[in-house]
């Protein structure tokens, strides 16, 4: 059982690497339901083993919320959202493509040597993934800054989130259930809101361009 | 009742997305809002008059003298914006600012945001905590681009982006928090915080080290400390005035408490303050040195103002960081004065602003003579912010320095004294100017004085209230104000 969870967390990495090296935003959203669907899937390994061990349904209910959430309406949501605009350009990055990889290899290294030297760290359940999981953390936020369109940064933002969610779930099991559907439905807000702002800009600034957000400053 | 603390606000913002008219939801708002304060004294007085000064219900709400604190500051703030924004609202929509149907937008949103606030500080549980955070964040996220222009929706991107990322960084500390604790802690007590600072002694030690970290990046960025703090100023400056003495005086507070309540912690399981302290003090201090050096250039009121709430958020944390028996009194209390003042700065600049209808300081002269009430009320709770005798804020800054010399931090506590000597002078140098001047013969003549007269009368009223609290507080406490923050200061220590 350990094993398929190993695979699917070197899958979910793997797929945080190819979401770096995408160039288009619709490339950006596929790639996002697929890394989703790969944590998805280990969600339901692991709910299956407890459900079959404890009887417990907990992390069942929420594979099922993953599945509906994250593969199926956001990623539909923000393909709509980007259908809609009327000003858009199809490419959006400001490094090269080998020069960004390298960066995410150089911050993968940074988490294995950090996260190893951390007394503890390694006594959980299934603790070598914590060292993937919070690479997929940190090459979400890279992608943020990676990104000069609005969506690109909301994309960043749920890469950041799954790497989270991913964490705790490899960790501890997940956090209680309560938790765990309230932060999904504080992320199906904000990405609905950032969503709606999204075509403000785009409405008031002709282009979903962040760099032009720049009238505020001292 | 603590349930009828969070069914008031979902209540009335369910209301206000139904009523369209807006002489009900003003009174909707209104008595909403004088109901919250109600509840809130009733809570506070079965908090104090409980022999261990908490009160519990439901296995889920828990209050104790730190959370009440808060929470009351909340509702008081929460109750003074609402008053406020009765005149303000029809002030914008007899200029033409804002169209009529927009305002129960307002009011819908405003609850909703003080609900979130009100669930983070009633909650036991710190997951449920970061939601209510979050939620925080995506309620206030269209109050702050409301006037929907360029600038206004620039700074709603920026807070919803930064303030978003900062709290999923906390998310992953208090993830780290839970695996520290999955053995010591039972299931139904997971992630509760009175059960956490209990078994702190037992926590798995590097793990808490390292969750402290992300906390503090997570929570310090809602709260505004440097160099987290970006998103502050553009926020508090383009949001509507009450929704800025909200942020900067209420929701700030809001993510301190997280970060105090993780320090208590963090430092009862690493059995001493050495690491959560020397984090603490340099956030701390360069907030207040980023905050000095924006002052002494700053050219908008709005923005003078949101680089102080950064100042006075980093002397919090400075004397959280100290953690003496003294600096925690100290920084309770600077907290509240804080609140109390900035909000009170806020709503006057809100005034300012609809009758000068510029944010330029150099474009207004006159504010004595021009509003009477607000303009004297300003001019005097800059003073106050600035931390002039005999007002409040000076009491706690003064006790601040004096924990950190205590506590035998003589550098810091002088690199401290002269920061704040020189925000004083920023404050003076920038904002003075707005007071004199102003109505010469020659302008009046040509018709473009602006008209003399109040044009808030319940917001004066409001402001007028917290200027008298702010010059009492400065040399007499009531004794249950004493108790509580005596009794916050307790649970912290663990006494």
């Amino acid at each position: 059982m350990s094993e398929l969870l190993d695979i699917f967390s070197v899958l979910i990495l793997l797929s945080a690497f190819v979401l770096m090296a995408n160039k288009r935003i619709r490339s950006y959203i596929k790639t996002f339901r697929i890394q989703s669907f790969f944590i998805a899937a280990a969600a339901g390994v692991m709910g299956w083993e407890s459900f079959i061990e404890k009887g417990h349904v907990d992390i069942l209910v929420v594979c099922a919320i993953i599945v509906i959430l994250k593969v199926i309406y956001i990623p539909n949501l923000l393909s709509k959202v980007y259908s809609n605009l009327e000003y858009r350009v199809e490419k959006d990055f400001i490094f090269n493509i080998p020069l960004l990889i390298l960066i995410s290899c150089g911050l993968v290294v940074f988490t294995y040597f950090s996260v190893s030297t951390v007394e503890g760290l390694n006594e959980g359940f299934l603790n070598k993934q914590i060292i993937n999981s919070v690479s997929v953390f940190l090459m979400g936020l890279f992608f943020m800054i990676s990104r000069k369109k609005a969506i690109g940064q909301i994309i960043g933002f749920l890469e950041l989130e799954n790497g989270l969610y991913i964490c705790a779930m490899f960790s501890t099991h997940g956090m209680p259930l309560v938790v765990d559907l309230g932060i999904f439905v504080d992320m199906l807000t904000a990405v609905m809101i950032m969503g709606l702002m999204v075509f403000r800009i785009n409405e008031k600034y002709e282009s979903i361009n962040i760099k032009k957000l720049n009238r505020l400053k001292g | 009742m603590i349930l009828l603390l969070l069914l008031i606000p979902g209540l009335s913002a369910a209301l206000f997305f139904l009523c369209r008219n807006n002489k009900i939801n003003h009174i909707i708002n209104v008595s909403a809002a004088s109901l919250l304060l109600l509840c809130g004294a009733w809570l506070t007085g079965q908090v104090i008059h409980s022999p261990e000064m908490e009160y519990r219900s439901l296995g889920f709400f828990y209050m104790d003298p730190l959370g009440i604190i808060v929470l009351d500051i909340v509702l008081f703030i929460g109750f003074a914006t609402g008053i406020y924004s009765v005149s303000y609202l029809e002030n914008e929509i007899q200029e033409g600012v804002l169209p009529k149907t927009r305002c129960r937008l307002y009011y819908g949103l405003f609850y909703l945001f003080l609900f979130t606030m009100i669930l983070a500080l009633t909650v036991e549980n710190m997951g449920i905590f970061w939601i209510a955070i979050e939620a925080t964040t995506l309620a206030s996220a269209f109050l702050v681009g409301f006037h929907n222009d360029k600038h206004a929706l620039e700074a709603a991107w920026k807070y919803v982006i930064i303030c978003s990322v900062g709290i999923a960084i906390a998310l992953l500390g208090i993830i780290l928090l839970h695996l520290s604790s999955i053995d010591a802690l039972s299931e139904g007590q997971q992630l509760d915080f009175p059960a956490l600072f209990a078994k702190a002694a037992v926590l798995k030690k590097p793990i808490v080290r390292l969750s402290f970290l992300f906390i503090l990046i997570g929570f310090g960025t809602k709260a505004g400390l440097a160099p987290m703090h970006t998103w502050l100023p553009d926020a508090h400056s383009q949001a509507p005035s009450p929704i800025s003495a909200l942020l900067s005086g209420v929701l700030l507070n809001s993510a301190m408490y997280g970060i105090m309540r993780t320090v208590a912690i963090v430092n009862r399981c690493e059995g001493g303050s050495q690491y959560t302290g020397r984090l603490l003090i340099g956030a701390g201090l360069l907030s207040v040195l980023t905050a000095a050096v924006f002052i002494l250039t700053q050219k908008d009121y709005k923005r003078l103002l949101a680089y102080s709430s950064i100042e006075h958020m980093g002397i919090v944390a400075l004397a959280v960081g100290v953690f003496t028996p003294l600096s925690l009194f100290a920084g309770l209390f600077h907290m509240i004065n804080h609140s109390l003042t900035k909000s009170m700065l806020f709503l006057s600049a809100g005034t300012i602003l609809q009758k000068f209808h510029t944010k330029k300081v150099q474009k207004i002269k006159g504010l004595l003579r021009t509003l009477p009430v607000t303009g004297p009320v300003f001019f005097l709770g800059l003073f106050a912010i600035a931390g002039v005798p005999p007002f409040s804020v000076f009491a706690s800054e003064l006790s601040v320095i004096l924990a950190l010399f205590d506590a035998k931090y003589l550098y810091i506590g002088g690199v401290l004294a002269v920061l704040l000597a020189g925000i004083f002078a920023g404050i003076a140098a920038t904002l003075f100017p707005m007071i004199a001047g102003g109505g010469t013969e020659e302008e009046e003549e040509e018709g473009e004085a602006i008209p003399v007269g109040e044009i808030n009368k319940g917001g004066t009223a409001v402001i007028l209230m917290l200027f008298c609290i702010i010059c009492i507080g400065g040399f007499f406490l009531p004794d249950s104000v004493i108790l509580l923050m005596e009794g916050a200061r307790d649970l912290m220590l663990g006494l």
